[in-house]
């Protein structure tokens, strides 16, 4: 009982952890790269990393629907 | 139905309501005390947009609990009458009022359960309680989720400052003011869908109790309707006390650290509500934004307000269970003894507001000060005025 109990625990510890971790990467590298983009003299390469950014981005906005997927007991 | 049981039963569904007005606005902190702090939202923009998503998130999902309590009572062994519940929300109003009025985050879920077990003590007997379930359901959950939201949102600060490291200050306040709002939005979206049920089903669960409601059924569309408009005018008064403390109490938050430890809530709640754990968006909220804070190099957490925010956390349960036992010792001896319940927790009540008056606070200078007195430093002015 108490061994189930500490699993599951870690188990949240560690989704908890790795989920705020990504989506708080990929929101500050997505920001990052957009400022980049800014700064690139070569259209091509200014493209290329407001591509990476959007992605970044569109990430972050997935896994906010998702939450929301999860939140709503209508969906499931 | 006699006019007595008719009269405890609006008494009840009056006093429900009332807790979840309390609920929503001791609660509206958890999701937009730092996005307050930081400005990444005006403050009464914010309470506008959680008193909308919690009065959304209270029609979206109308599954409430089959049992009053989640099983920390037992239900199935004791009666538990309409006078009891009366008693258990008396006992969770005032608790949440005081909290309140000394600027604390504590629990409303805590203090609802401590109401409840108080009551049925008195009213039932010692029986009546799963102290099993109390272990689990709250303590266990008190001591854990503020530190796995913490994790979370330390881990996160410390990653997003060293992949911003690189950019203007301007740029990263301003971009991460957007992404703070729609954390925020989620934690109060999240908070509607939870918390607005709880006074659902014990609205429901008494109606079914004096025959009103066939037993099994779900809340009636005008019980949905009343317990989301209660928690979101509460969630839009604000509970102005509580979000200076947690934005500003506790550590000094810049819009990545507010973007970090509101992600962190979210997927925090969600996270253990997905895997059936009791958890309290308060505490939550709480060890994410200490967590935020501890960081940020340089900044400093004021751990004598987070001590204090722990006791509170720790005495919510036993004091919500006094005042309920004390109010179900009153209620049981009849209708007036009932009656007299009511009174006197209107009176609290109104004491408690005044005394909240010696010292307001507003959505106009919530930000000003970091702490939170129940009477007016008469230096303050002066102070300000100095500096």
């Amino acid at each position: 009982m108490l061994t189930q109990e500490i699993v599951s625990f870690i188990t949240v510890l560690v989704v908890a952890v790795c989920v705020a971790c990504s989506i708080s990467v990929l929101y500050a590298s997505g920001l990052r790269l957009w400022a980049r983009a800014d700064g690139d003299v070569e259209r091509e390469s200014r493209l290329m990393t407001r591509l990476a950014s959007a992605v970044c981005f569109a990430a972050c906005v997935a896994i906010v629907l998702f939450a929301l997927w999860l939140m709503i007991p209508m969906f499931h | 139905m006699d006019p007595a049981t008719l009269v405890v039963v609006v008494l009840v569904i009056v006093t429900a309501l009332t807790f979840d007005f309390t609920n929503g606005f001791h609660d509206t902190a958890n999701a937009m005390a730092t996005s307050i702090a930081t400005g990444a939202l005006k403050p009464k923009t914010a309470v506008i947009a959680a008193g909308t998503l919690n009065l959304i998130g209270a029609f979206l999902s109308t599954e409430v609990a089959k049992t009053i309590s989640g099983g920390i009572i037992n239900e199935q062994q004791v009666t538990i009458s309409a006078a009891f519940i009366f008693a258990g929300l008396v006992g969770a109003i005032i608790w949440n009022l005081i909290t309140w009025l000394v600027g604390l985050p504590s629990s409303s879920s805590h203090a609802l359960f401590g109401g409840l077990v108080g009551a049925v003590i008195v009213g039932a007997g010692v029986e009546g309680v799963n102290f099993a379930a109390v272990l689990t359901k709250v303590l266990i959950p008190a001591l854990v989720s503020p530190v796995v939201a913490g994790l979370a949102a330390f881990c996160a600060v410390k990653l997003i400052f060293f992949v911003v490291r690189k950019m203007e200050e301007g740029q990263i306040e301003s971009g991460f003011r957007h992404g703070q709002t729609v954390t925020a939005c989620l934690v109060a979206l999240s908070h509607g869908t939870n918390d607005a049920q709880k006074t659902m089903g014990i609205i429901t669960l008494t109606l079914i109790a004096v025959g009103f409601q066939p037993s099994g059924s779900g809340p009636e569309l005008w019980v949905v309707a009343i317990c989301g408009i209660a928690i979101a005018l509460g969630t839009y008064m604000g509970g102005w006390r509580v979000i200076r403390t947690l934005g500003k109490g506790l550590t000094e938050i810049s819009t990545p650290q507010g973007f970090a430890a509101e992600a962190a809530s979210a997927t925090t709640i969600l996270v253990y509500s997905h895997m059936g754990f009791a958890l309290s968006t308060t505490q939550v909220c709480s060890g994410s934004i200490i967590g935020s804070g501890l960081g940020k190099k340089g900044n400093k957490v004021n751990w004598g307000v987070a001590g204090k925010m722990v006791i509170a956390w720790l005495v919510t349960f036993p004091a919500a269970g006094i005042v309920g036992a004390l109010a179900c010792a009153l209620a049981k001896t009849g209708l007036w003894g009932t009656i007299a319940v009511a009174f006197i927790a209107c009176a609290v009540v109104f004491i408690i507001w005044r005394m909240s008056r010696r010292n307001p606070i507003n959505s106009a200078n919530v930000n000003e000060r970091a702490d939170v007195k129940v009477n007016a430093n008469p230096n303050a002015k002066t102070v300000a005025a100095a500096a």
